[in-house]
């Protein structure tokens, strides 16, 4: 990634023609070849920019980018204020459901919140049709198997009851127990997990994060 | 359908059953409507989200019988904005065939489209024997719980009011997990069977405390079904669904005794707290209570407006110590007290205090402190 804080003014051709005056910005060329032109305003959108491919060529005071459509970005640089480059390294990318993999990594790191007593046993605890996200024991030693989710549904607990089921073929783990955790349980969900001897838990977000530090509570 | 009666008797009957009306109607737009039937001279007006419902009776001059389903929030404030006198109301067909309802006062006319009555949802009569209960003791008993009910939908066994059976008489509790109320009334025994409990949203009984509030005297007949409950005060019915789900043991939180005893005036406390809580700007800025023999120091600290103090007289028995409170939470729960001087029992300060009356154990108030350094 490099970044240049630049006295310029912008110049593109192509589809229509666009021309920005001289003031200072933001370049910013990235790993893959593109090109983008910031102002000191708005949260992501450039004010001009050039996707990869596309084919940057320096000259003193002029950058011209075009790519194989015929498009031009021009920029003309009157002074460079300061110009800096990093490498930034593969990103992991956006994680959609971040909640639910803190939620357990939070539980993983604490499972005496649900249930007191246990102890973790492994998380992503493997099965032949997918891990399940906690295996616990209970100060029994019994083992109890626990799947997270943010919004606590019948899909859900329909998961978890799979996982028993191969669960208990194994000898050293039988009986298994379960624990549906979620922040919220809807009421059909934890009917059928009642009816499965599954226990439902509704686990508060912010209290395992410890954002709620000096609200003490009841229960 | 038509009918003609004062504009007031309209007023307070919509304005009424509008308060079940569904804020937002989702996919079911015929939620947003009141549902008026005239039987005679009879006129019923009921309004729905489904988890509420509200149905007001009213005696008006009516003409013609049958039902319509009329948007509610716009009725209302139609016929609120009518000059005061008589009111009449007739469905007639509109140019497209559609029924309309034509809405008359003096010279002032409206005709508003209205939605197809059989959309409306079937509500169920209500079920159960019918028990009666003084209104002004539940009334009374209804501000010093629903206030402590979460509004947090994300816990929903706590949005409700526990409605339980204990020891001959009726028991009602509500906890947010910050706070739990706990009020007793003596002799409503026949309400529930020994055992028997039930969760009831706080936002119906919120609603019925209004009805109540608004009510001199008289009695309320509760009818208790499988799913639902239902009040009836004078000429309003309101039905609840009730919550399913276990309510936290909440007898395990209530300590047996305290070492630390404040007796306070209830009116002196509640105007300190809330001087001093001028400075807690935010929902998390605590009131911290110094107890001492000659009295209590409260005191609000805050980083980016400064800092507030006041003394009150009081009698304390126990260790000095300073203890924090949610300056909100322990308002509600004074204001609850009904007695001129409220007692404080407490432990530590991280242990749950209670408020109480000073002349009577029917009501408690547990309150969680919070941590400050």
């Amino acid at each position: 990634m490099r970044l240049v804080i630049a006295t310029c003014s912008v110049d593109y051709t192509g589809r229509l023609s666009a021309h920005l005056p001289t003031a200072t910005r933001l370049l910013m060329v990235k790993a893959d070849g593109s090109v983008s032109v910031h102002s000191d305003g708005k949260a992501y959108k450039p004010l001009n920019w050039m996707t990869e491919p596309c084919t940057l060529v320096e000259a003193p005071g002029r950058w011209v980018v075009s790519n194989p459509k015929g498009e031009t970005l021009t920029i003309t640089i009157d002074e460079v204020h300061a110009e800096v480059a990093h490498e930034l390294g593969d990103d992991p990318g956006l994680q959609k459901d971040g909640v639910e993999a803190h939620l357990q990594e939070l539980l993983a790191a604490n499972p005496g919140s649900l249930e007191a007593g246990l102890t973790l046993v492994r998380r992503e605890y493997p099965t032949d049709i997918g891990p399940v996200d906690l295996l616990c024991r209970d100060p029994e030693g019994r083992a109890v198997a626990i799947e997270v989710k943010r919004r606590g549904e019948i899909d859900g607990v329909e998961q978890l009851t799979r996982y028993l089921e191969r669960l208990d073929l194994d000898g050293r783990l039988r009986p298994v127990r379960g624990i549906f955790a979620a922040q919220q349980i809807k009421p059909q969900a934890r009917v059928i997990a009642a009816a499965r001897n599954i226990t439902c838990v509704e686990v508060d977000y912010d209290h395992l994060r410890g954002l709620d530090l000096g609200r003490l509570t009841l229960f | 359908m038509k009918l003609r009666c004062e504009r007031d008797v309209l007023v307070d009957a919509l304005g009424t059953a509008g308060r079940a009306v569904a804020g937002r109607s989702g996919a079911l737009p015929v939620l947003s409507g009141v549902r008026l039937e005239v039987t005679g001279d009879h006129l019923t007006v009921t309004g729905t989200d489904l988890d509420l419902t509200i149905t007001v009776s009213s005696m008006v001059n009516g003409s013609v019988d049958g039902v319509v389903v009329a948007p509610g929030r716009l009725v209302t404030d139609i016929v609120r904005a009518l000059e005061p006198g008589a009111v009449t109301l007739e469905t007639g067909d509109s140019e497209s065939g559609d029924e309309d309802l034509r809405i008359t006062a003096g010279r002032s006319a409206f005709t508003v489209r209205t939605h197809p009555a059989g959309d409306f949802p079937r509500l169920a009569s209500p079920s159960g024997d019918a028990v009666t209960l003084p209104a002004e003791g539940l009334s009374e008993a209804l501000r010093q719980v629903v206030r402590a009910a979460s509004g947090e939908d994300s816990r929903p066994i706590l949005t409700g009011v526990l409605m339980a059976a204990e020891a001959g008489g009726l028991r009602l509790v509500a906890t947010d997990s910050y706070r739990l109320a706990v009020r007793d009334l003596p002799g409503a025994g026949a309400v529930l069977s020994e055992g028997q409990k039930v969760l009831v949203p706080s936002r119906a009984l919120g609603e019925l405390q209004r009805l109540l509030g608004s009510a001199a005297g008289g009695d309320v007949e509760l009818r208790l079904g499988q799913h639902d409950a239902t009040f009836g005060t004078g000429s309003v019915a309101l039905t609840s669904r009730l919550i399913e789900g276990e309510f936290p043991n909440y007898r395990q939180l209530i300590p047996a005794s305290y070492p630390n005893r404040l007796v306070v005036g209830r009116e002196a406390l509640l105007d300190a707290v809330r001087r001093v809580k001028l400075l807690a700007r935010d929902a998390t800025t605590p009131v911290r209570i110094a107890l001492r023999p000659d009295g209590i120091e409260l005191t609000v600290i805050t980083t980016d407006w400064g800092t507030a103090t006041e003394d009150v007289d009081a009698k304390y028995e126990g260790a000095e110590m300073t203890v924090a409170f949610n300056p909100a939470y322990l308002i509600d729960g004074v204001e609850a007290v009904p007695t001129d001087e409220v007692v404080l029992d407490t432990l530590d300060a991280l242990k749950p205090a209670t408020l109480r009356p000073t002349d009577s154990d029917d009501y408690l108030y547990l309150l969680m402190p919070v941590r400050v350094s």
